[in-house]
């Protein structure tokens, strides 16, 4: 009778376990911007303890962030954003069904496991894919048809969603509803406009004067003219922002216009060789950042050269503090290599016209550099016919059949400043 | 009181065949049935099934009965102190019930090598209507374009979408990106596991036009449920205007012209 | 008896085992005022922007001053950092040559600090309406920013130049300016917004070039030179002026020890001038304790 009740016992405690799990769960909640909090400013490279986000503050920022945005269950969107309320609520919440036929908590169906609730870029899942997925809160869009500092139009990020990224793990989302795929763009502008204001907001600290007592103002004039309003605006104008792209040079046979775009990728005008390599396979370079690791890798260089120095008791504590937040809010930063551009996947769109936009304006958030201004549009027009052959080989081969070529080693003293 | 438990459990058997009789009679009317099949061969391979549903329905309903037979019959409750009989068992009915499902398999074996046949040995003897690579978490779609051949430039990428012309031979050229993944067309009666490294032909033929649902029939990852892509059979003058505006959008040197208040669809 | 205990050890295991799994990594951030947001939401949504309080007359004179000093670095500058060059090394590596980081730039002789930017907060008025017209030279040669912190005013053409035989981009962060710069070429750069402090300038192609960019809308704004010295002229006289100063090394604010220039510890200082006045700060020390990294 004992063991038996015994056996019972230590059988059934795990399945309870199992069962009840560890505690209710909270209703959903956007995450404050941890990282930036610790050090907020736009350059990372000497960040220091005092710069940091005194407790109080960090809740002003999250007090106001709720006034001013809501919960990912029931936003708020104050008309100088711009955002149709009724989308974002398709959009919002979880997932649920009032009326037949139409389906709320789009994006906690779809996106969240990878962009995160708060559009960070740090769903249960992103630490497992490669390339890491959008975080939007800095406001940095890669594929778009407008110039590098602008914000996407809205059919860019429509197209994002029915092409989805070829290359990554961003899957097509054609097969849902027009009505569904402007929800999602416009939650998706919501939570990049909602991240910059934090980011904003969390930057103002440092040019209070005295007299605010580290405070920021809670006015009208402050948050939405100051702080709001220029970030709105910038993603009202980009329909307008669109690159003018001139027509493809007629005139001149397709073959000489691979022969001469192939000129200008080995020239030195447009450089392209010195990234994507003389057989155009990525390797030219391998040890730049892009917008979003780069700040990580300059904060975990900064840490460790201040662990290095003989730092005061208080930054060391910061130091750590920062340690501890940056394992729980940010992906390990990895390299982000040039394009293989013989393997014929462009992820922002095999368009010749896209294969333009990202000549012309570079990407942003990568350092792919604008040719504009230095390489005429007739030029980058040969360059992208030149490109779009790559995959089809030059020496017979049908390209984009045949195994990659092996990429030659890294070559000795090319000291690279994180492990992979 | 003990009889009770007999006529319990008696029933409790019973409920077993005449549960299943009920759900299969009704389920046509629910809508829970084969998806509606579009396609040449579906109707050999529909007919296997129902071949063998009821076969095997009929044996079922049989060896049920026969239980609930036995267990009422024999209850020990009801036939207080009898003792049971004590048989060697019969020799004559191992025999017959060995016999009688063998010849039936081997019937059903040899019945169905030619829809087998159809589907998965006699290839049609012609190029690639379409590429279809499985990946995670989409179908990933290459037309050979006007060549003709796949893996020149002007082929047609797109993903998800797929159309192809009614009422002609179809052949797919099935390939994996990654991992295993299945492509089945469920209104087609095509289920084919993609392997990676393997480029594996897929044929079949749709009687009628309308969008079906091609899905991923073999666990692939975190988004294998979602792995869904939409099969559009057209006619094929349509088709091949299909054909063209999509190759002329993915050759677009222009941005293409938006009237205002519709969104960009494919 | 055997097989009975080691169930009891593997169902021990198993408890002990899933309770990790209840914790989450991350750090919990802070907890919004639910009541304060609602009362601030209402508050953002009705009224109108315009009901502020007036701003308080700012005070004004007339006239224009100049302000001057010196920066000096009180420690010793330790070995300058080697950059890593692994590119396009007959250029950047000519001849054995080797790259230093610029962050930290001491003149051994009068050990003035060089590259300190210092910029007027908030100027009531300004000399000159427009931007001058005359550009501002930022040239890079031997794959190295030859200015190291440079300055414009909004709407000041910026000469972006390669002297270099070999391309360079040059990647004005936070702008819409990251441009290829063909060899012996140049490209011009009109800033249009004012940075707050100064923002990177980088090459994507050779990822160890660094250089700072500040643009200030009043054109109020100096880099020490070499010898420590810098010159703001045309201040507007007659009210108080608050002064940010930066170093590379100091980002959140160069923090001096001068209470008479109410120097705070964002690094910012404040100094009245007179009309006509030329007003010379001396010799700044700056601590070593206030370079950091």
């Amino acid at each position: 009778m004992n063991s038996t009740i015994r056996s019972l016992a230590f059988g059934l405690t795990p399945a309870v376990m199992l069962i009840v799990g560890c505690g209710p769960t909270p209703p959903a909640f956007f995450r404050p911007n941890m990282v930036e909090a610790i050090s907020p400013t736009p350059e990372k490279d000497s960040i220091s303890a005092d710069q940091a986000l005194l407790p109080a503050q960090q809740q002003q920022v999250a007090t106001i962030m709720l006034a001013m945005f809501g919960t990912p269950d029931d936003p708020v969107c104050l008309p100088e954003t711009g955002l149709d309320p009724a989308k974002l609520r398709l959009a919002a919440g979880p997932v649920r069904s009032d009326i037949v036929g139409r389906k709320n908590g789009l994006y906690r169906e779809h996106c969240v496991h990878c962009h995160g609730i708060t559009g960070d870029g740090l769903g249960p899942t992103a630490a497992f894919l490669n390339p890491y997925p959008r975080d939007y809160r800095p406001g940095v869009f890669k594929y778009k048809s407008t110039e590098r500092s602008d914000k996407p139009t809205h059919a860019d990020l429509v197209r994002i969603l029915h092409k989805g990224i070829p290359g990554t793990s961003m899957p097509s989302f054609a097969l849902l509803s027009p009505i569904e795929v402007d929800a999602l763009v416009e939650y998706v502008t919501y939570l990049s406009i909602r991240g910059e204001t934090e980011l904003a907001l969390m930057r103002q600290f440092f040019e209070l004067d005295d007299e605010d007592e580290g405070k920021l103002p809670e006015t009208q004039e402050f948050l939405i003219a100051e702080v709001l309003e220029p970030i709105a605006e910038k993603w009202a104008v980009a329909a307008d922002a669109e690159i003018e792209v001139p027509e493809m040079p007629t005139g001149i046979e397709l073959a000489e216009s691979i022969a001469k775009g192939r000129e200008l990728f080995f020239g030195d005008k447009a450089n392209c060789v010195k990234c994507h390599g003389v057989t155009a396979l990525g390797d030219g370079q391998a040890n730049d950042y892009d917008d979003w690791s780069k700040n990580i890798v300059k904060i975990e260089a900064r840490l460790s050269g201040l662990a290095k120095s003989d730092a005061d008791a208080a930054e060391r504590q910061w130091a750590a503090e920062f340690g501890q937040v940056l394992s729980g809010d940010a992906l390990k930063p990895r390299t982000i290599p040039p394009r293989n551009l013989r393997h014929g996947i462009y992820r922002g769109g095999r368009r010749p016209l896209d294969l333009y936009y990202r000549i012309h304006a570079g990407i942003n958030g990568a350092p792919m550099p604008a040719a504009k201004g230095t390489v005429d549009p007739e030029d980058i027009w040969h360059i992208v016919n030149y490109v779009r052959s790559l995959p089809y080989g030059l020496d017979g081969e049908l390209g984009a059949d045949r195994t990659m070529a092996m990429r030659p080693p890294t070559p000795a003293g090319l000291a690279s400043t994180e492990e992979d | 009181m003990k009889r009770l438990g007999g006529i319990f459990w008696g029933l409790l058997f019973l409920a077993v065949p005449v549960l299943g009789v009920a759900t299969f009679a009704i389920a046509p009317s629910i809508d829970v049935w084969l998806p509606k099949d579009v396609s040449v061969h579906g109707r050999e391979i529909d007919a296997l099934f129902y071949f063998i549903l009821a076969l095997t329905g009929v044996v079922f309903i049989a060896t049920e009965l026969l239980l609930f037979w036995f267990i009422w019959k024999y209850d020990a409750a009801a036939r207080g102190d009898e003792k049971a009989t004590y048989i060697q068992g019969s020799h004559t009915l191992e025999v017959v019930w060995t016999i009688v499902p063998a010849a039936t398999l081997l019937f059903l074996a040899i019945y169905q090598m030619n829809a087998w046949a159809n589907v998965k040995m006699r290839r049609p003897d012609m190029p690639p209507t379409v590429e279809v690579v499985a990946r995670q978490f989409e179908w990933r779609l290459r037309y050979p374009g006007r060549d003709g051949m796949l893996g020149t430039p002007d082929d047609l990428h797109l993903v998800n979408d797929l159309h192809l012309p009614v009422d002609e031979d179809i052949l797919v050229q099935l390939k994996s990106m990654d991992v295993l993944h299945s492509f089945f067309l469920p209104n087609l009666r095509i289920k084919q596991d993609a392997v990676p490294g393997m480029k594996i032909p897929v044929w079949f033929k749709a009687t009628e036009t309308g969008s079906w649902d091609i899905v991923c029939a073999e666990l692939c990852g975190w988004g294998h449920y979602k792995m869904k892509g939409r099969v559009t059979f057209v006619s094929r003058p349509e088709f091949d205007s299909w054909l063209v505006r999509k190759y002329a959008e993915q050759e677009a040197t222009q941005p293409a012209p938006e009237p205002s208040g519709t969104l960009v669809t494919n | 008896m055997g097989s009975i205990r080691s169930g009891y050890v593997w169902a021990t295991l198993g408890c002990v085992a899933l309770a990790p799994g209840c914790g989450s990594g991350r750090i919990v951030g802070p907890v919004a005022d639910a009541a304060a947001a609602a009362a601030l939401r209402q508050q953002l949504l009705g009224g109108d922007k315009t009901s502020e309080v007036a701003a308080e007359a700012a005070p004004t004179g007339t006239g224009w001053a100049t302000l001057q000093g010196r920066f000096v670095f009180a420690g010793t500058p330790g070995e300058r950092a080697v950059l890593v060059v692994d590119k396009d090394m007959e250029v950047c590596s000519k001849a054995g040559m080797k790259l230093y980081d610029q962050s930290l730039r001491v003149d051994p002789s009068t050990k003035g600090l060089a590259d300190v930017v210092l910029f007027v907060r908030k100027a009531s008025r300004v000399k000159e309406a427009t931007p001058p017209a005359e550009p501002l030279v930022f040239d890079q040669k031997n794959c190295e920013f030859l200015s190291p912190v440079f300055a414009a005013r909004v709407g000041q053409p910026v000469d972006v130049r390669n002297s270099d035989p070999i391309g360079h981009n040059t990647n004005i962060a936070g702008t819409a300016f990251n441009q290829l710069i063909p060899a012996g070429g140049s490209t011009v750069y009109k800033p249009v917004a004012e940075t707050g402090m100064p923002i990177s300038v980088t090459c994507n192609i050779h990822p160890w070039m660094k250089a700072y960019a500040v643009f200030r809308k009043d054109g109020y704004v100096a880099v020490s030179a070499v010898d420590g010295s810098f010159s703001l002229a045309d201040l507007p006289a007659g009210e108080p002026l608050e002064f940010q100063v930066w170093h590379a090394r100091a980002a959140g604010g160069l923090k001096l020890d001068e209470p008479e220039l109410k120097w705070n510890p964002k690094g910012r200082f404040q100094v009245t001038l007179q009309p006509d006045e030329v007003k010379d700060l001396g010799t700044l020390e700056v601590p070593a304790a206030a370079i950091g990294g």
